[in-house]
């Protein structure tokens, strides 16, 4: 599955990982990830992502 | 058309993607005044706390611009811009045209105008180049001041302690993060940093940096002396204008943009650190990001974009602790109401700031759940009048106000 990189930190979301502390469960690919979740270490908004590579 | 882009920063940088996927025939000269490709700054606090290598900074290789037709010009400062004629003239006297142009020229940090800040050991921190020399010095010295307790204060000065150093965090105001905080909340918070072993005095003005040629410490008002070899003033930034204002576009704190993000001249634009919508210069990279497309996207096509402000919030990570400021989180317009819940022992802190019946802002300490529902609460201005005191509750859902 596609990880995902934050354009403000560079936090990488990986859907193995999912954000267990956000209440994303391990395998929850990033289309799943819901409109309010934001990046854990700097709080920018799912439209701040883009695909790695 | 042809597009210029002056600052190569993530303002100048998503702009610049942003136009070559809309216009792929399209010029795009991109100017950036640093010597370096794309880099994000908040990583320039790995690299000063040694967590990170500066290879692994750079977002995107340099073939990326290249590969989408962008015309990447470091190290290139633009001097002047001739709006009737178009083009742009550059530090070393050559020029280049433009159909339309983006300021995106950011913001440089503010020092302010003490005795000794001339002195060697003395920093500000913004760009790599800052943080390679501050990293650099700080291997020659045991310990460090901040001056300025703000997010980037708190934020340098746990990197410098992370290198090695002991760290002494002065903040003028009565208490830390006084732009997110209030006065209860901040309390809290300097209770955690106290924990992991940073040494904190508020309420207290810097005068003069001491030392013979090297810094050496700094003192405050009332003769009262903190020793430090490397002093790092976190002091705020100013927007950089002087570019738009010699060509004599309308400038405030920053340059002024309607909800195009265009600027008084209609061929010109200005998005990120640099720029002021509606009395609001907002500092941060999400917003940046914002504005840069919707500028792009009216540079490409005018007109068919438009920005309308950005909720921010910020997150500070200390100890293990996770603190979250949303909005308006002072709230100091008219007619604010603020609502607190606070426990000092429990290190417990929550803050709603309501004007209209609506949540303008928040702050909240290691609540995540809570937070992504105010955010959403702010951002759809949900009347929530009829609640009162309720809002704090943990009994109460407020999540069933979104629906
Ligand atoms: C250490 C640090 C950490 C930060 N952490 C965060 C964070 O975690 N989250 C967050 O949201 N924000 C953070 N910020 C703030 C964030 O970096 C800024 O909001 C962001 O950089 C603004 O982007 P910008 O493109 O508008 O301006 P800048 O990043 O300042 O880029 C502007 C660029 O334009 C160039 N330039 C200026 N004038 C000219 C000219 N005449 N010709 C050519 N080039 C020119 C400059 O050299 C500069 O490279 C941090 C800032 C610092 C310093
Ligand atoms: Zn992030």
């Amino acid at each position: 599955m596609e990880k995902q990189e934050c354009m403000v930190c560079g936090y990488i979301y990986d859907p193995a990982v999912g954000d267990p502390d956000s209440g994303i469960e391990p395998g929850t690919p990033w289309e799943a990830v819901p409109d309010d979740w934001y990046c854990p270490d700097c709080g920018a908004d799912k439209s701040m992502f883009e695909k790695i590579g | 058309m042809r597009y210029a882009i002056v600052g190569s920063g993530v303002a100048g940088t998503t702009a610049a993607q942003t136009i070559a996927r809309a216009d792929p025939s399209g010029e795009i000269d991109l100017f950036g005044g640093e010597a370096y490709p794309y880099y994000r700054r908040p990583q320039l606090w790995a690299l000063i706390a040694g967590e990170l290598e500066q290879d692994a900074l750079y977002y995107r290789p340099v073939d990326w611009y290249a590969k989408r037709g962008i015309r990447l010009r470091l190290g290139s400062n633009v001097a002047a811009i001739d709006r009737d004629g178009h083009r742009l003239t550059m530090d070393d006297g050559s020029t280049s045209a433009y159909d339309r142009v983006l300021l995106a020229t950011g913001a440089r940090p503010f020092v302010p105008p003490i005795a000794g800040v001339q002195k060697e050991g003395v920093f500000a921190l913004r760009t790599l180049d800052d943080a390679l020399a501050i990293k650099a010095y700080a291997q020659e010295v045991e310990s460090a001041v901040v001056v300025g307790g703000g997010l980037l204060g708190l934020e340098t000065a746990r990197a410098l302690n992370a290198a090695g150093l002991e760290v002494t965090v002065v903040e003028f105001y009565t208490h830390l993060l006084p732009r997110q905080l209030d006065v209860e909340g901040a309390a809290v918070l300097q209770a955690l940093l106290e924990e992991q072993g940073l040494r904190i005095i508020t309420g207290a003005r810097t005068e003069a940096v001491m030392g013979n040629g090297r810094a050496s410490g700094i003192k405050l008002q009332g003769d009262v002396q903190v020793g430090g070899g490397l002093i790092l003033f976190s002091t705020g930034v100013r927007c950089e204008v002087a570019l738009a204002k010699a060509a004599g576009l309308q400038t405030n704190r920053g340059i002024i943009v309607d909800s195009h993000l265009e600027t008084s001249d209609e061929d010109i634009f200005a998005a990120g650190d640099s720029t002021e919508f509606r009395g609001r210069v907002y500092g941060i990279i999400p917003p940046a990001i914002e504005q840069a497309r919707v500028a792009a996207a009216n540079m490409v096509d005018p007109g068919s974009a438009s920005y309308a402000g950005s909720v921010p919030l910020t997150i500070l990570k200390v100890a293990g602790a996770e603190l979250t400021s949303i909005g308006d989180s002072l709230g100091q317009g008219e007619d604010v109401v603020a609502l607190r819940h606070m426990d000092l022992p429990a290190r417990h802190y929550r803050k709603l700031v309501l004007q209209h019946g609506r949540i303008i802002g928040a702050i909240l300490l290691n609540d995540r759940d809570r937070a992504k529902i105010v955010r959403q609460l702010i951002e759809r201005g949900v009347d929530v009048s009829a609640r009162g005191e309720q809002l704090l509750d943990d009994r109460f859902d407020l999540g069933s106000l979104l629906h």
